[in-house]
């Protein structure tokens, strides 16, 4: 049934107190579906809802009433930062926050762990059965990798487009999934998927951090023809995918694939030819979306085929090498990507766990320093991605490997690269920052994290 | 033998902690140009109180201010016991080399000095500049010297081609290190065709002024693995014949190329660019 008032869609559906709802965050920042949705919702004052968004930024304000008001009363999510996380940190939640992996949330609405009443999937552009895509419309996001396991198994399927076609090539989104269809004047802004740290960092620490990753990639002996790869989209990381293609080029190997969010420089690396396929689970920006538009080689992917551990055909499964960040490491390598060492939420897991559980090499990049104090602590703050997951550590004063993969320890025994004991980088950084004093607040836990099998990595706290 | 001579201003904390990361073979913390008149003070006791609590690990130069200014002294007061390898020395002139060495000996600084050359006097006593004992090493100003001698700045250097050869002769004539001026856009492509050219005509070393210059002013400079080949193989083939005159190639080969083979593996060494059998090196 296609509508064209949100209004009057609300009134078709069985909504309830305590019903759950889905989005997806392929807009990021540049979304306007969930805030358009949850306002209506709270409009129509129905309480207590599990809102299950799979990224929440700070353009979602309206999940803040929501919060107060008692609209909602649990969030599962895979990622959230903004106003959002300030308002849990000042005032808790009154059921339970849960963060979750890309690869898991796909793995709990395929088993049915993540029960979702509506999905409202907004898509760039659908016809009039409900087929849809990101890449055509007015507003192209790219991939919906996403929404695909929201759209097909939620009780109630929503389609929430701008542009309704004729027809739709390749539909990401089945027609046959969708109960519903809802045409507005605007389901958000494309531009807002591009963020500022998409762009090779300038920063010399930064480029010296990706050149170190760059020789241990290079003397690792794991860069050879059908290599598979995966780099977040932080500056440093897209530093290292230049550099990757570039010695794909001057080398003259072929990858097989490379996985995760793509940007730019994964495209141009599909555009040389210097790799056989691009996995897309979300676009980063928009040369990403052309690319995923134009490119036979470039292939759209759901969540699950991307990351769901209990999916045999998931890309990452064969995944050789991945490149992520940390806000926190610890001596037993655990990652924390989650929250900051005063227990806020500024993220979240999003493929972190997932790929780092998969990936044959695990390297994880950062300054030694921040904001005043070390990358290492003794015990992270948030486990986000356990430490026997991660292989490497690289930052501008070191190159730290975990003792667990003693053949690396072996292969780069007499390697001029900075390698050291992760215990040795901790006291390097500590001659700057000293010896930070344990934090005395009083916590109350507010939710949890979850690995992507379903088991509890840790607790999410707020402070009394 | 440095490659990268890198400048840092001294009152940025976050370029001093870092300074040892940048992959820069030797640091020149700027007192001078780099540092605002009501900031030298601050400049000053930064660059004292890190070095004093953080001894660097590689040589680091402290361009101090000239030596016709009142906060020179003040400079060489605040720096002299620092575990530092020496100055450089701003408008470096026969006269200034020779009260900055007055100086040193009065207040026992055994500090060695680059002399910086950029005004047109200096050329006309290059010469007795590179001569000094405590020199190390000659440092191009291009963009001071252009601006005095009123040349056009170019992206080819045509302005600056004699001033550059003659730097190097004279650092060459007394085995001084030739250092080149900085180049001063952060456009990779231009310093790289830069420093080759530096490279071509004798310089041993190349400034940055900013450390994502230094990663390609390196490369520049080592020698390339093509070059590191040849040069072993004339060893090897020296060694083989036990004569200093000898073919290889079709191409004869004597004493000077022999040496410069010889000069080249060195410093190949020094960078970590001879992965692999050593024996063939010698």
């Amino acid at each position: 049934m296609i509508h064209d008032n949100l209004d009057d869609l609300l009134e078709t559906l069985p909504l309830k107190d305590g019903m759950s709802v889905s989005f997806h965050h392929h807009y990021r920042n540049g979304d306007h579906t969930l805030n358009n949705v949850l306002s209506a919702l709270r409009g129509k004052n129905i309480k207590d809802m599990h809102l299950y968004a799979s990224g929440i930024f700070p353009a979602h304000k309206s999940i803040e009433a929501c919060l107060r008001d008692g609209n909602i009363k649990d969030i599962t999510t895979n990622y959230l930062n903004g106003p959002v996380a300030d308002y849990l940190k000042k005032n808790g939640i009154r059921g339970r926050l849960k963060m979750q992996s890309h690869g898991g949330r796909a793995r709990a609405i395929i088993e049915g762990e993540n029960k979702i009443d509506v999905a409202f999937i907004a898509a760039s552009a659908a016809d009039k059965n409900g087929n849809a895509s990101g890449l055509e419309g007015k507003n192209p996001c790219g991939s919906l990798g996403y929404a695909v396991e929201d759209a097909q198994h939620a009780t109630i399927k929503v389609l929430i487009t701008d542009t309704i076609l004729d027809d739709i090539e390749n539909p990401q989104i089945k027609g046959a999934w969708i109960d519903h269809i809802l045409v507005v004047a605007d389901i958000g802004d494309a531009s807002g998927i591009v963020s500022g740290t998409l762009n090779i960092t300038k920063d010399p620490l930064g480029l010296r951090i990706a050149r170190d990753t760059m020789r241990l990639l290079e003397q690792s002996g794991i860069i050879k023809d059908g290599v598979s790869y995966q780099s977040g989209a932080g500056g440093i990381s897209l530093a290292i995918t230049d550099q990757f293609n570039h010695y794909l080029r001057e080398e003259g190997i072929k990858a097989s694939f490379f996985t995760g969010g793509i940007t730019q420089y994964h495209v141009r690396a599909l555009k040389e030819n210097l790799v056989e396929t691009l996995y897309d689970v979300q676009c980063f920006d928009l040369e990403a979306i052309k690319s995923l538009r134009n490119n036979p080689g470039h292939q759209a992917i759901s969540a699950s085929d991307y990351a769901n551990p209990n999916n045999e055909k998931r890309a990452i499964r064969n995944l050789d090498i991945v490149i992520l960040g940390a806000s926190e490491i610890d001596l037993d390598f655990n990652v924390n990507v989650t929250t900051d060492s005063y227990h806020t939420i500024i993220g979240g897991s999003g493929g972190h766990s997932d790929t780092a559980e998969d990936a044959f090499l695990t390297v994880i990049v950062s300054p030694l320093l921040k904001a005043r104090t070390s990358l290492i602590k003794k015990r992270v703050t948030t486990i986000t991605t356990p430490g026997q997951s991660v292989d490497c550590l690289v930052t501008e004063r070191g190159i730290a490997i975990n003792p667990r993969r003693k053949d690396l320890l072996e292969r780069f025994e007499t390697s001029a690269l900075p390698i050291m004991t992760i215990e040795k980088l901790k006291t390097i950084a500590e001659r700057f920052t000293g010896r930070p004093a344990e934090s005395k607040n009083r916590l109350h836990e507010i939710g949890l994290v979850e690995d992507r099998h379903g088991e509890r990595l840790d607790n999410l706290y707020m402070k009394e | 033998m440095a490659r990268s001579f890198l400048f840092i201003p001294g009152n940025v904390p976050r370029m001093l902690q870092n300074l040892d990361v940048f992959e820069a073979d030797t640091i020149i913390v700027d007192l001078e140009d780099a540092i605002a008149y009501e900031e030298k003070d601050e400049a000053r006791e930064l660059t004292r109180a890190f070095f004093r609590a953080h001894p660097p690990h590689q040589p680091v130069y402290v361009r101090i201010n000239t030596a016709t200014q009142a906060m020179f002294e003040e400079d060489l007061h605040a720096i002299k016991d620092l575990p530092v390898r020496g100055i450089v020395l701003p408008k470096t002139t026969v006269k200034s080399l020779e009260e900055t060495g007055a100086f040193f000996d009065e207040a026992s600084i055994n500090f060695d000095i680059i002399a910086l050359i950029e005004t047109p006097d200096a050329f006309f006593s290059i010469e007795r500049i590179a001569a000094n004992p405590r020199v190390k090493g000659l440092l191009l100003g291009g963009e001071d010297l252009t601006s005095a001698t009123g040349s056009e700045r170019t992206l080819e250097g045509q302005e600056i081609l004699f001033a550059r050869s003659q730097v190097i002769l004279a650092s060459k004539a007394h085995d001084k290190t030739a250092i080149d001026t900085p180049w001063t856009t952060m456009d990779d492509r231009a310093l790289k065709r830069d420093t080759a050219l530096a490279k071509t005509l004798g310089f041993d070393a190349k400034c940055a002024i900013h450390p994502n210059q230094v990663p390609t002013i390196n490369s520049v400079l080592s020698p390339d693995p093509r070059a590191i080949l040849q040069a072993r193989r004339i060893l090897a083939m020296h060694r083989k014949e036990g004569s200093m005159r000898f073919a290889l190639d079709g191409k004869m080969i004597d004493k000077p190329v022999i040496e410069r083979a010889r000069k080249l593996l060195e410093r190949a060494e020094k960078y970590g660019l001879l992965e692999g059998d050593r024996d063939d090196t010698r």
